[in-house]
């Protein structure tokens, strides 16, 4: 079943329509790219998924559920893990009760422990961080942080809000090989990014300008694009 | 001066459990509660109703203090400061005003204008110690206090929920989408903050006469333990409340006790002016 079907999306703040009638699908398995630059519409789009803005018209659906006025932590229930733009880990807590308060148990088949050691497999260097408070972490390890807290919830669907940001391009590359490993685990991923070297790992995509689709397609259209090429590549 | 330090201190132990639950308010739900002195109220007549009803001591009376005080709260939040959620507005502030005149006239109805004091045989007794004496009853309203404030603080690092209410406080929309349910969390939060209000008004009625009006004697010290001790820091605030307790009494000793609160608001103003993320401030989401 369609792990998360988008039908004719719009989202409108008062005047100011921020999505135009945006439809795209992903199936389990998938690495799906929302590309497009800043203003483009891409966070409108998860925020609306998730329940965090309610949509001006369109339907959202995972696996024939709507998630139209679902709350929040609703939408995250049902296996919709959104790590939100900027990272948003919570300053005060440590590392480790980060992870914590984002484990949702049933959701789960391990325990809070046998899931937290899994996550600290995948990011080692936040094992090494797990009793300290992470407003003191670097930004590469609160964006694993970031990750590892959605890892919690044991996603079908992972969500991501330009993990990328604030990152150097080798901080990146690791971080976009642990989105594979994880897509690898079970979990699809929706990747919102402005940075076009996602394309590399995307199964399928959709490119956004000014909240209108210019492009959707697969790896092979979106690599192949004159506008991604010009665009983004710089070629 | 040793005197007034240790009254001080003593004092301040009870100030700082009220201005942690008005601290928890804040901190979680950007409610500015303008009514918390009215639940501290509440929790001194419980516990004075339960005296002169009863004859029971009002620190016994404490579980019920806890009960009546976290129900009225939880019943508010639903009524009322559910719609103010994260918003420390106006419309907040004016309708935490309307709650706590409310709740002052009602007391006024039930209990007359006047104020009443709990006459037990050790709590007017003093432990001399050289010159300084120090009041039995001050004594046991700091033990007690200083027990809730470890109690809540254990409950906030190690429970589940406690983290959870952490993790509100530290970003409310990160919370959500990490699938905590707020409005839960919320009215916890809430009834919590009441309840420590709650334990707060039995401990104080042990030596402090109860009137209804007593509240708006009370709210500024919530409101300056709090943001001395740093904005939605909720252990701050409990180190604020002693240090207002003992500026209060340093106050009455080396001026006068008429104008006991003057350099209180003067702390105040100054912290606002060059501190205004508290002695420990800490950091915010955004």
């Amino acid at each position: 079943m369609t792990l998360l079907a988008v039908e004719s999306l719009r989202v409108a703040y008062g005047d100011l329509t921020a999505v135009h009638d945006i439809s795209f699908s992903v199936e389990p398995g998938e690495i799906f790219v929302l590309l497009g630059a800043n203003g483009a519409g891409k966070t409108s789009v998860l925020r609306a998924i998730s329940g965090l803005l309610k949509p001006t018209r369109g339907t959202l659906n995972s696996e024939g559920v709507s998630l139209l006025g679902l709350r929040p932590d609703q939408v995250a229930h049902l296996g919709i893990a959104h790590v939100p733009e900027g990272r948003r880990i919570f300053p005060n807590l440590t590392a480790e009760e980060n992870l914590d308060v984002s484990f949702i148990r049933q959701r789960s088949k391990e325990t809070l422990a046998q899931l937290r050691d899994r996550v600290y497999g995948i990011f080692p260097r936040l094992a090494s961080r797990r009793r300290q408070t992470a407003n003191t972490m670097s930004g590469g390890e609160q964006q694993m942080l970031a990750i590892g807290r959605a890892l919690m919830n044991t996603p079908k669907l992972l969500m991501l809000d330009e993990p990328s940001l604030g990152l150097s391009p080798l901080m990146t590359e690791l971080m976009f090989e642990q989105l594979a490993r994880i897509r690898d685990q079970g979990a699809s991923i929706l990747l919102v990014e402005q940075n076009a070297s996602c394309i590399d790992m995307a199964t399928r995509g959709l490119l956004l300008a000014n909240g209108h689709t210019m492009l959707s397609g697969d790896h092979a259209k979106l690599r192949d694009s004159d506008f991604v090429r010009r665009a983004y590549l710089g070629v | 001066m040793l005197q007034a330090l240790l009254s001080g201190i003593l004092v301040g132990g009870v100030y700082g459990l009220f201005s942690m639950g008005f601290s928890i308010a804040f901190g979680v739900m950007r409610i500015v509660n303008f009514a918390h002195g009215e639940l501290v109220m509440i929790g001194m007549f419980a516990a004075f109703f339960a005296y002169s009803a009863a004859g029971v001591d009002p620190l016994v009376a404490i579980p019920l203090a806890f009960v009546v005080v976290a129900a009225l709260s939880a019943v508010l939040y639903l009524l009322v400061y559910r719609r103010f959620v994260g918003r420390a507005t106006l419309q907040q502030l004016l309708a935490a005003i309307a709650v706590a005149l409310i709740l002052q006239t009602s007391a006024t109805l039930i209990f007359g204008p006047s104020a009443h004091a709990v006459r037990s045989n050790w709590g007017s007794q003093y432990l001399l110690i050289g010159p300084i004496f120090l009041s039995y009853a001050q004594l046991a309203a700091f033990a007690i206090s200083v027990a809730c404030v470890l109690t809540v603080e254990a409950v906030l690092r190690k429970t589940s929920w406690g983290k959870a209410i952490r993790a509100v406080a530290d970003d409310p929309e990160a919370a959500q989408l990490v699938g905590l349910n707020s409005q839960v969390i919320n009215i916890t939060a809430f009834a919590c903050s009441g309840a420590l209000a709650g334990i707060a008004g039995a401990v104080l009625v042990s030596y402090y006469p109860v009137s209804p009006h007593v509240g708006f004697l009370l709210m500024p010290i919530a409101l300056i333990a709090t943001v001395l001790g740093g904005l939605g820091s909720i252990g701050g605030a409990f180190v604020g409340g002693i240090i207002c307790g003992v500026i209060q009494q340093m106050t009455s000793v080396l001026w006068t006790s008429a104008l006991q609160d003057v350099p209180l608001y003067g702390v105040l103003l100054l912290l606002l002016a060059f501190r205004p993320y508290g002695l420990f401030g800490r950091v915010s989401a955004h």
